[in-house]
């Protein structure tokens, strides 16, 4: 406390400088992965999966047919890249049996051409994307607008509408909007909902501003009641809208710095960032950022995904598909507190799955809940996410669930959890678990033209909210439900009733005797 | 006086929309400060002082908002707003220590490069080059989707087999800086089956006249418009060299790029015009990235790929036609034709000044349309969405003439989205355009004149 309002106070001095405390705050930092200049990325991008194939031994009856090639092509021939090819050991003779001198030589030549052009050559090819430095315009993407712009008010969040916060422009949830970190700190804040229009996943591109737009529109009930537990969210946190943080579309990684800053200035007031997007690229900002604050391999993430997510291919060093195998190699998580939950597409084939065994991940697939069922495994998902009271990010990419209810996601896999599967397992681990951070992925309202998906996306982000405030309460017994609504408490149905029936008879016993003391009380004071 | 605007889609939300300020050209013009707020302004620091007479303040306030600021504000919050406006601008530019200058790849990939075209020996099946059919069936009513229902090309040596005429080709790329799907277009165009159509006008099938193939799509890099250029650029060109006319179905309009570029690498540089049907003028100068749809336009003059005064622009409008980029467009000879000149003049006298110009121009001409030209109504899947645009008609009827008036070297349809129209309306009505081109080729070859109508179309007689 005594820190942040130290720093408050600082930014505050700054601010009145004409200095700006994001820059300030966003170097002071561990910025591991932060790649500036034309510097190359600073990490070993070496996948320990591929595997070099083993060189061939030649049989005997083809050599022969080699006499005309030079020492090199027969080289070429033996080496493990070529055996896509040449069909090794066993297929090489038929292959080239039917060949000329001249097509054999083609041949070869074809199979080094291709070999040669598939990798990166120094002098050749360029080692990354040069941007155009010159313009003055180079960073207006992200330039913040400065406070002394508008008129000027207290820190805290803002209330849009005319009427008690309502009749104004849509926020998520309606909830008030902050727009820095003193509006955070001012309002001690809990939860700042954070929109993140990265829309350069593959798949289908339509989680830029209009997923988080969308979000807004059919946000109404991100922070209302939730009948399970009968707890609001919105009464019990104060929840507010941080607006969306600016990407560049054209450049997933340019983007990254930018976003991760953003989500670290949320965590380092104490509040929890709540992402929303915005393609599955953000887990490697949003979960970075969490590490800036809370520390290296001090946080836990569980990721639920019909993905792995894990992959490490392709000329690029981040995308939809690699943000697992980032943090992993700069450290921001330790491979063994990652929790997956959900996985069924057709990756992470044997090879991958191996890895992820030998890296210590913790994988829970569909295949695992065929067999266990529901209950058990969630009961072992909980489990693991709540050890040790560790610090907990919840990645929860819709395509997690089952197309029928999330069809506009970027990359369905039929098979997957229900909404009533979802919304639990969500409510669980935010009020079971330290949840300090939480994102949900893969948004692409324009396909679906129903208005389906997004409002059951709202309904996982409440599922969180709600669980926040029930930790908040303290009701974070195992799979808590309100025992008002889960039970009317009136027979004794299924013979484990009694203690329902008689805390609802103590109740009203309890009601009854305050309504007598009070007549009796207003009786002697008349 | 030119506006950061152009960083944001349209459709921003209003909330968005306070912090897109006005920023002036690269260099700033004198202010001369009111006489009423001499005294206001001399009351701040020198530096503070220069920064608003130099008129560098005003990349960042409107004149009529500062004016207010300064007015209405006291001596230290005025000194709070300049220093804190100061700052903005020493944020914007690059700075090497701070700032990512360039997108590191990771070389240690053993996929680094995916557009590898497969060598000849390396090809499993065995057959005479030429296109071919993809269907069993002689009159084919269903199957495979190709556009047009052509056949199928592969390598260059099918398209020189078959002496092709026009080879359509599909370039997927989805980094409109508008909404994005246009990675979709192809395969939807094709899906359509809706491309080849009798010409009313001539009553000739295109497909009867010309030798058409479907010549598949070209690979691009999906994360990075830069990656693809090389690839895209060298393809075109080796079409090109096969004397088949490439007609190419974006993907987005960043890829005019190279599209022009690959025919000026087989034609040569500025021996061809290029009349391009947009909202957008695409001579955005000032951005990070090297390559986008908004700067496909200025590449291409600035590069000298083609000449500036070759370049005729229809249906300009929207958020990008501000007074500095007429200006330059201006300066470079470019033949543009806002929409507020088609509401002043009407559009057949619009479009008859457009076929003067081009016919003017070099005998070779490129054809380029962004969907966004087409007003929404009839053309909802634009990426880059503009309200109140041209008729498909008008649009069609300009480009069947042009196709049919001059040599064709390239064409190409760009940025429709077939997942933002769940009616399918505008896959169907991209191909129409396509459709017009290919008759307006076929037109040239049959020896007819392009505004040839048959007489059996134009009256009963009776």
């Amino acid at each position: 406390m005594l820190v942040s309002s130290t720093s408050a106070l600082i930014c505050k001095i700054l601010t009145l400088a004409g200095l700006f405390s994001l820059s300030l705050s966003a170097f002071a930092q561990d910025t591991a992965g932060h790649i500036t200049g034309t510097n190359p990325y600073p990490y070993n991008t070496v996948d320990p999966r591929e595997e070099v194939p083993e060189p061939i031994e030649l049989p005997d009856a083809v050599l022969p047919m080699l006499e005309s090639l030079s020492p090199v092509d027969i080289e070429l021939l033996k080496s493990g890249r070529a055996k896509k090819y040449t069909g090794g050991a066993d297929g090489i003779e038929e292959t080239i049996s039917a060949f000329t001198a001249d097509e054999l030589q083609a041949w070869v030549d074809a199979i080094r051409t291709v070999l040669d052009a598939s990798i990166y050559v120094e002098g050749r090819d360029s080692p990354n994307i040069p941007l155009n430095t010159e313009p003055e315009e180079f960073n207006a993407w992200r330039v913040l607008r400065p406070r002394s712009l508008d008129p000027e008010r207290e820190a805290g969040p803002i209330k849009l509408g005319r009427y008690n916060g309502f009749g104004g422009p849509q926020t998520f949830g309606g909830f008030p909007l902050a727009l820095t970190k003193e509006d955070l700190i001012a309002g001690e804040v809990d939860v700042a909902i954070l929109g993140a229009p990265l829309n350069m996943g593959s798949g289908w591109r339509d989680s830029g501003p209009r997923a988080t737009a969308e979000l807004r529109i059919h946000g109404r009930g991100m922070g209302s009641l939730d009948q399970y537990v009968l707890v609001n969210g919105s009464s019990v946190l104060k929840v507010v809208d941080y607006g969306d943080v600016a990407v560049d579309n054209l450049s997933t990684e340019r983007s990254m710095e930018h976003i991760r800053s953003i989500v670290r200035e949320i965590a380092e007031t104490g509040a929890v960032p709540l992402i929303v997007g915005g393609d599955h690229s953000l887990s490697y900002p949003n979960i970075a950022g969490i590490a800036d604050v809370y520390g290296k391999e001090k946080v836990s993430v569980i990721h639920f995904d019909s993905h792995y997510d894990a992959w490490w291919g392709g000329a690029h060093l981040i995308s939809h598909g690699l943000p697992v195998y980032r943090l992993l190699i700069e450290g921001h998580v330790r491979a063994a507190d990652y929790i997956q939950m959900g996985l069924r597409a057709s990756g992470p084939d044997k090879v991958a799955f191996k890895w992820m065994r030998e890296q210590g991940m913790r994988y829970h697939t569909m295949a695992e809940i065929e067999r266990r069922g529901w209950e058990a495994v969630i009961d072992r998902v909980v489990a693991e996410a709540s050890e040790e009271g560790r610090k907990l990010f919840i990645s929860f990419d819709i395509d997690v669930i089952d197309p029928a209810f999330t069809v506009a996601t970027g990359t369905p896999v039929p098979g997957g959890l229900n909404m009533r599967e979802s919304i639990s397992i969500v409510r669980r681990l935010c009020s079971e678990s330290n949840v300090v951070g939480f994102d949900l992925v893969e948004l692409h309202p324009a396909l679906d033209p129903t208005y389906r998906t997004t409002q059951n996306s709202v309904h996982i982000i409440k599922a969180c909210i709600t669980g926040l405030a029930m930790r908040k309460e303290g009701l974070t017994d195992k799979h808590y439900l309100s025992p008002v609504s889960s039970e009317h408490a009136i027979d004794n149905y299924y013979g484990d009733q009694q203690k329902y029936i008689d805390a609802t008879a103590a109740e009203v016993a309890k009601e009854k005797e305050k309504e007598e003391d009070d007549k009796k009380r207003s009786e002697e004071e008349q | 006086m030119k506006t950061l605007s152009k960083w944001k889609r349209p459709w921003v939300p209003i909330s968005f929309i306070f912090i897109l300020m006005p920023l002036g050209a690269a260099t700033a013009k004198d202010w001369p400060v009111p006489e009423t707020l001499v005294g206001k302004v001399s009351a701040l620091e020198t530096n503070q002082q220069t920064f608003i007479t130099s008129g560098d303040a005003l990349k960042f306030l409107p004149e009529r908002q500062l004016v207010h600021e300064i007015r209405s504000r006291d001596v230290p919050k005025l000194k709070v707003l300049i220093n804190d406006i100061m700052t903005v601008a020493t944020q914007m530019a690059y700075d090497p220590v701070k700032d990512m200058g360039a997108i590191p790849l990771n070389i240690s990939n053993t996929d680094f490069h995916r557009t590898i075209v497969t060598p000849a020996p390396l090809r499993k099946m065995k057959r005479e080059d030429g296109p071919f059919s993809v269907s069993r069936y002689m009159f084919p009513t269903s199957g495979i989707s190709t556009f047009a229902g052509a056949k199928v090309a592969i390598y260059p040596e099918d398209l020189v087999a078959g002496s092709v005429d026009v080879a359509i080709i599909g370039i997927p790329s989805d980094m409109s800086s508008g909404r994005r799907n246009a990675e979709y277009a192809p395969r939807y165009m094709r899906a359509m089956k809706t491309i080849h159509t009798r010409d009313i006008q001539s009553l000739l099938d295109p497909m009867e006249v010309l030798s058409i193939a479907d010549y598949g799509d070209f690979q691009v890099d999906n994360m990075s418009g830069e990656r693809s250029i090389d690839h895209i650029t060298k393809m075109v060109a080796e079409t090109a060299s096969t004397n088949a006319i490439p007609m190419m179905v974006g993907g987005d309009t960043s890829i005019l790029y190279p599209a022009v570029k690959g025919i000026a690498l087989h034609k040569g540089q500025k021996t061809f015009g290029l009349v391009h049907f947009s909202a957008h003028p695409d001579a955005e100068r000032q951005i990070a990235n090297t390559i986008s749809d908004t700067q496909t336009i200025f590449r291409l003059i600035s590069e000298k790929i083609v000449d500036g005064n070759d370049v005729v622009q229809i249906g300009l409008r929207g958020q990008s036609v501000d007074v500095d980029t007429l200006q330059w467009l201006r300066q470079q000879g470019v033949k543009y034709h806002t929409m507020a000149e088609i509401n002043k003049r009407g559009i057949s006298s619009v479009i008859k000044k457009v076929k003067k110009e081009v016919n003017r121009g070099p005998d070779q001409i490129f054809v380029s349309i962004d969907v966004s030209v087409i007003e929404p109504t009839q053309m909802i899947s634009a990426g880059r969405i503009a309200s109140n645009g041209l008729t498909l008609n008008d649009v069609t009827e300009a480009i069947r003439y042009l196709c049919a008036a001059k040599d064709i070297v390239g064409f190409e349809i760009t940025d429709m989205s077939p997942m933002l129209d769940y009616s399918r309306l505008s896959a169907v009505n991209a191909n129409a355009v396509l459709n017009a081109c290919l008759v307006g080729v076929a037109v040239r070859e049959a020896g007819l004149k392009p505004d040839y109508v048959h007489p059996l179309a134009l009256s009963h007689g009776n």
